[in-house]
């Protein structure tokens, strides 16, 4: 009764669709059916999760609510929220995390394309509207596959590093997961049940036992995604799992070999984050001091720190080497998924804090002498509590050098990457009281 | 009529189905107030989002489909036909070139940005390294990926040629003697008719039924298969072209 009422309100004929793709002959792949949907969308439902949360967990990393952190973000927004004070234990905490979002991320790409192939008769489907329930769920899956293809596209080239777009990427990224995470819960709860059937039901016998391409009273039964007129088969759908597969595991290898780092950045050969210079000081850098337009008399005997607390104190170099110096193996872990721990020496922070009077200190804005949005970052009282968070002066038994962030550079556990600040000229502590 | 009869017979589902529609609605609208925050961004994230499902859909994978087919869509039971004496016939080749050009053509989809040095300007900058020669590193790539599965074809075809040479009876070491399959796949699962894998206990056993038992595995080759009258092509993905193919698509029966 809905269907024949909607489908005359869109003047179609349902039994006769166009030609071409709105045919159910038109798509003849024998691979193409409930059960190679299913077990991809088993793997995704796996999987993505996995993407989404490390995703969450690095907004909570950058601690988006406090002092310069926003990066481009209307913070007080509903979806921007963050749970909790990001810990400092373990100390690879956000090398992990990141380096789990962005190598299931790219596992994940070609399970997601193959999904995409698995189903796209679904596009073409005829009539193409069955009924309003029909017509809201195909606008879902507008916003799921769009908002799907947005995420992965906009990771991956941002990882090469590729700015094609004009739109600020950590903001367009976050928002951009939640308009997925929606649409994917919805979808999640209205297909869970199609892909448990699909997994149990011996494959011939699917689509009598599902009801699926059976003439629906709801309104909502699509086709069978079994071709009507498959054409011999040239391949198994186990040869396919197989290369999809190898596929997910080729770029797996690439996310985990920037991650771990060390003996396994080779396997990283296709992204930037695959190669090193040589020498202690060759670990990889993310702005170089040319690029942060860092020029050398800034950085010469003449550079000083301001200390801005309960009272102003101003450091030379030579004054904070003076100073009580401690050494700790801490990782740099970076939103882009690569990371690399080094051996860092310098003061700690909470010392510096109790310097300019400062003796709970709540949190610390680190300035540095590069300008824009990446010159300024704002640490946690859980960061600033660390006895491992240090304003270093050294790493590896050398002085910094200037692409490391020489004079001075902020180096804490488990933080983004880009709030270790580098070249710092100003650190501005608050007590808990403030 | 009951109330919830009477919305299922306007609406074309139960109320859950709509209120969990629009939970996920109001969670997009939500994530667009927040772009709203950069609003000269708002339309630019709407033409990639845009784009990326045309692009997509409408674009890459009918291209993709279309190589596919132009690629691997010939006629390899013809060719068998022509070849019977040759060992050729025991091991179908298709698998060992389309196996290989899928994954380049994944790397190069994944990773043709910095592929073709298009952020190597920004990466000198970040990382200090001068970027270059990832179209090399790819194109290396793909040749030891190609040559890997040449060296797993002459394999196959060397093992399928000596299990042939001893006589039409299995050999006693054949893994998997196709009549006692002790999962017998139901076609849809498993309509492998080529060999999909270099491994010879992955030649699944054709279409169970008419097909005469082959006397190893490794003879299940393409032409085990019963001919299907009239669709001579074989090709996992013949979408694009299906209509040229010969094959007149024709209307489903009205249901009336």
């Amino acid at each position: 009764m809905c269907q024949s009422h909607s489908v005359r309100l869109l003047r179609v004929d349902p039994s006769k669709p166009p030609p071409g793709p709105f045919r159910a002959e038109f798509w003849r792949s024998p691979l193409r059916g409930p059960w190679l949907t299913a077990v991809l969308g088993l793997v995704l439902l796996i999987g993505l999760p996995i993407v989404i949360v490390t995703g969450l967990l690095s907004n909570d990393a950058y601690q988006p609510g406090l002092g310069a952190n926003a990066l481009g973000r209307h913070i007080g927004g509903p979806l921007d929220f963050y749970l909790f004070g990001w810990p400092t234990h373990p100390s690879w905490l956000y090398a992990l995390t990141q380096g789990l979002h962005v190598s299931i991320g790219l596992a994940l790409f070609p399970v997601l394309l193959t999904k995409l192939w698995s189903v796209i008769p679904r596009l073409f489907e005829w009539p193409p509207v069955r009924s309003p329930a029909h017509a809201l769920e195909r606008l879902s899956l507008a916003l799921l596959v769009g908002s799907a293809l947005f995420e992965f596209v906009t990771g991956i080239i941002n990882i090469q590093y590729w700015y094609a777009f004009q739109f600020f990427f950590t903001q367009a990224h976050y928002y951009g997961a939640w308009v997925f995470i929606g649409a994917f819960l919805v979808h999640v709860t209205l297909k869970f049940g199609t892909m448990r059937r699909s997994l149990t039901t011996r494959a011939d016998l699917f689509d009598s036992v599902s009801g699926e391409g059976v003439s629906p009273h709801s309104g909502l039964e699509a086709p069978s995604l079994t071709p009507v007129s498959a054409a011999p088969a040239t391949m198994s759908r186990r040869a396919l799992l197989a290369t999809v597969g190898a596929g997910s595991i080729l770029l797996l290898l690439q996310g985990a070999g920037q991650s771990l780092g060390g003996p396994f950045r080779p396997l990283a050969f296709l992204l930037p984050r695959g190669r090193v210079r040589p020498g202690p000081l060759g670990f990889p850098v993310n702005k170089t001091a040319v690029a942060a337009g860092i020029s050398a008399p800034e950085v010469g005997v003449s550079w000083r720190l301001a200390l801005v607390g309960d009272r102003t104190v101003s450091l030379s170099r030579a004054q904070l080497l003076a100073l009580p110096q401690h050494t700790y193996d801490l990782p740099i872990a970076c939103v882009e998924g690569w990371s690399t721990t080094q051996r860092w020496s310098g003061v700690r922070l909470r010392d510096l804090a109790s310097l300019c009077g400062v003796t709970e200190p709540a949190t610390v804005t680190s300035r540095s002498l590069e300008h824009g949005t990446f010159g300024h970052a704002t640490l946690g009282h859980e960061q600033v509590a660390d006895e491992r968070s240090l304003l270093a002066l050294r790493v590896n038994d050398r002085d910094l050098s200037l692409d490391h962030g020489y004079p001075a550079r902020v180096i804490s556990p488990a933080v983004p990457g880009v709030h270790c600040t580098k070249w710092v000229s100003n650190m501005t502590f608050r007590s808990v009281s403030e | 009529m009951t109330p919830l009869r009477r919305f299922r017979a306007l609406y074309g589902a139960g109320p859950l189905h709509l209120l969990a529609l629009l939970a996920s609605f109001a969670i997009a609208g939500a994530a667009v107030v927040g772009w709203f925050e950069r609003p000269r961004d708002v339309v630019n994230v709407l033409e990639w989002f845009v784009a990326a499902i045309l692009i997509h859909d409408l674009v890459l994978l009918p291209l993709y489909s279309l190589l596919d087919r132009i690629a691997f869509g010939g006629r390899p039971q013809r060719i068998d036909r022509a070849h019977r004496t040759t060992l050729r016939r025991l091991v179908n080749p298709t698998p060992y070139l389309r196996i290989p050009a899928i994954l380049s053509g994944l790397l190069l989809a994944v990773f043709f940005p910095v592929i073709f040095g298009l952020g190597d300007q920004t990466e000198l900058s970040a990382s200090g390294i001068p970027e270059s020669g990832y179209l090399a590193r790819w194109l290396l790539t793909t040749g030891v990926m190609f040559a890997v599965s040449g060296i797993a074809y002459a394999v196959a075809v060397s093992r399928a040629g000596a299990a042939r040479d001893p006589g039409p009876e299995p050999t006693p070491s054949d893994p998997e003697p196709a009549p006692s399959d002790p999962e017998p796949a139901p076609s849809d699962r498993e309509p492998a008719i080529s060999m999909p894998e270099p491994a010879p206990q992955d030649a699944e056993p054709a279409t169970p039924g008419p097909a005469p038992a082959p006397p190893g595995p490794e003879l299940a080759a393409p032409d085990a298969k019963p001919a299907v009258p009239g669709r001579q092509s074989a090709t996992p993905d013949p979408e694009p072209a299906a209509s040229s193919d010969g094959v007149a698509p024709s209307p489903p029966s009205p249901p009336d």
